[in-house]
């Protein structure tokens, strides 16, 4: 995907131009779309890159080397897109392009945007789209399991395939700035995940928000990067407690997170959270004014999600990590693990 | 004098690159110490599993308290002693009965990773209570460890047997102490 391209997806999606997503999609891509993409980015590889690239299906330390930290404090392995010639770097931007959704690919972009932001305002190399490391655990296989990490700051996307399934469980997703300028438009990479969230909290009458609201503060995700294999005890308010249209809403909040995948996927992941929805948690944390720094979770039986806005470095809205896991399939363990 | 030097010159690369971090990286937790606990309540006892993790800022400060003979290694005795001092500083009771808490497992990443601010120490302690009654009982947790630089999690985990089940979670405003009511059922399966 070249540059131009790039920038008319962030910008259209950044604007909430959803239609395009719909009209560009490819439904139900397979996974030979991704392999086909992904052998198409090694082809254009030398040895050197392909040996730094590829790691072993079974390198734990691998797959659990992702951070919502700057390359700086946190030491990614695979190749640094900023050691990319320009075909390398648009053949490995195609494979998150093939394995995405539209908007999922966006929202990437975006984050990725937010950081080269961050460079140019600060004048720091340590940020900026240079900084984002791609990976692959295995080889790219229709039948195998196989794993594509892109990754940096404010972003772990964990991409596990095992023939048609796939899984983006566990990703983090976060943005700093999370809102700023670009071309003129507005772009919030993680705006439509907070304003649904202000929108539900909003919808809940007062016997619901006093079971949603925490009377503490949380200062962090719980279930973040490095907490692989942890659950918790759910809080808040149980989706059996919320009307038909509040629980739609939920599901639309949570669908920014299974949304990022490939509708195809994604879809599958949508229908498994509708039949849990009864035993679905939503748990709000801070101030309810909307636009405000609040933390919120979304907890059920096969997702987890955290969004938790970083109260250090000025305006806590503009710091925004977030989380997604499934406790019953992070990494696809229960397809290829015996 | 000449280690002194030499443990001023290995670590000027990271102090120089910290440095020329900005203000940005320091947004991330760089001046807090990062205490994230998760409560295991189990049939027979609970267990602690707490990871802490220093920002940038505090690291030294942390480790002043870990790395006592200040040779950047951390050693088994001083690993011990300052799970021994975090201890100290954790009040575990079940209906008001205070619990002796045993360390059963720790994992120190070494100084100089703690000194990024992305390296975790992982420690588990662990309590008997002894036979439970059945029907509802009421956890709380205390931990004053290192109040000033330190900012809190604590949540319970979701219980791995049929016959605990969780109630309620409450905390105070910082996290630094919370309280668990949960119900024992025996006879559940």
């Amino acid at each position: 995907m070249n540059k131009k391209i790039a920038l008319v997806l962030i910008l259209l999606f950044g604007a909430g131009l959803n239609s395009f997503a719909q009209t560009n999609s490819t439904p139900g891509a397979p996974t030979a779309g991704i392999v086909a993409a992904a052998k198409k980015f090694l082809a254009t590889l030398d040895d050197a890159q392909r040996g730094k690239v590829v790691f072993d299906f079974k390198d734990e330390a691998q797959r659990k080397r992702w951070s919502n930290l700057p390359t700086a404090i946190f030491k990614r392995q695979g190749l640094r897109m900023g050691d990319l010639t320009k075909p390398q770097r648009e053949a490995a931007l195609a494979v998150l392009a093939a394995a995405l959704s539209p908007q999922g690919y966006a929202k990437i972009l975006q984050i990725v945007e937010a950081d080269e932001v961050l460079r140019t305002s600060g004048g720091q190399t340590i940020f900026g789209r240079d900084e984002y490391y791609v990976s692959f655990l295995g080889q790219p296989s229709t039948t195998e399991p196989w794993m594509i990490q892109f990754g940096g700051h404010h972003l772990g996307l964990n991409i596990t395939l095992a023939g048609e399934q796939r899984t983006l469980a566990p990703s983090h997703t976060g943005a700093q700035p999370a809102i700023y300028e670009l071309e003129g438009k507005t772009v919030r990479p993680l705006g439509r995940e907070t304003d649904k969230a202000f929108a539900l909290l909003s919808s809940l009458n007062e016997a619901q928000r006093k079971q949603a609201i925490l009377d503490f503060q949380m200062r962090d995700l719980v279930l973040g990067p490095g907490r692989d294999g942890q659950t918790i005890q759910p809080e808040g308010i149980k989706g059996s407690a919320l009307t038909e249209k509040q629980r739609q809403m939920l599901l639309d909040l949570a669908s920014e997170w299974t949304g990022i995948m490939h509708e195809a996927v994604a879809k599958a992941k949508m229908d498994e959270l509708k039949k849990h929805i009864a035993e679905t948690w939503f748990a709000w944390s801070g101030p309810t004014e909307k636009g405000s720094a609040a933390y919120f979770r979304i907890q059920g039986p096969t997702v987890v999600i955290e969004y938790a806005p970083q109260r250090l470095g000025g305006d806590a809205t503009k710091h925004i990590h977030t989380i997604y896991r499934d406790p019953t399939n992070d990494y696809g363990l229960k397809w290829w693990k015996p | 004098m000449v280690e002194a030097v030499t443990r001023t010159l290995w670590r000027l690369p990271l102090l120089l690159a910290l440095l020329s971090l900005p203000f940005a990286v320091f947004a991330h937790r760089d001046d807090q110490y990062l205490q994230a606990t998760l409560v295991a309540i189990e049939p027979s006892g609970v267990r602690l599993q707490i990871n802490l993790t220093p920002g940038v800022a505090v690291a030294e400060q942390v480790l002043a308290q870990i790395d006592r003979d200040r040779d950047d290694v951390i050693s088994k005795n001083e690993a011990a002693a300052y799970a021994e001092l975090l201890k100290r500083d954790l009040t575990l009771r079940v209906d008001g009965r205070n619990l002796k808490l045993k360390l059963t497992a720790s994992e120190f990443v070494p100084a100089a990773e703690l000194r990024t601010g992305s390296g975790t120490i992982q420690m588990e302690f662990s309590a008997i209570f002894g036979p439970l009654a059945a029907g509802p009982h009421r956890l709380t947790l205390e931990n004053r460890h290192l109040t000033t630089i330190s900012v809190y999690l604590i949540n319970a985990a979701q219980p791995r047997f049929a016959t605990v089940e969780i109630t309620r979670q409450k905390r105070n405003d910082n996290q630094s102490a919370g309280e668990i009511e949960f119900t024992f059922h025996p006879l559940r399966r």
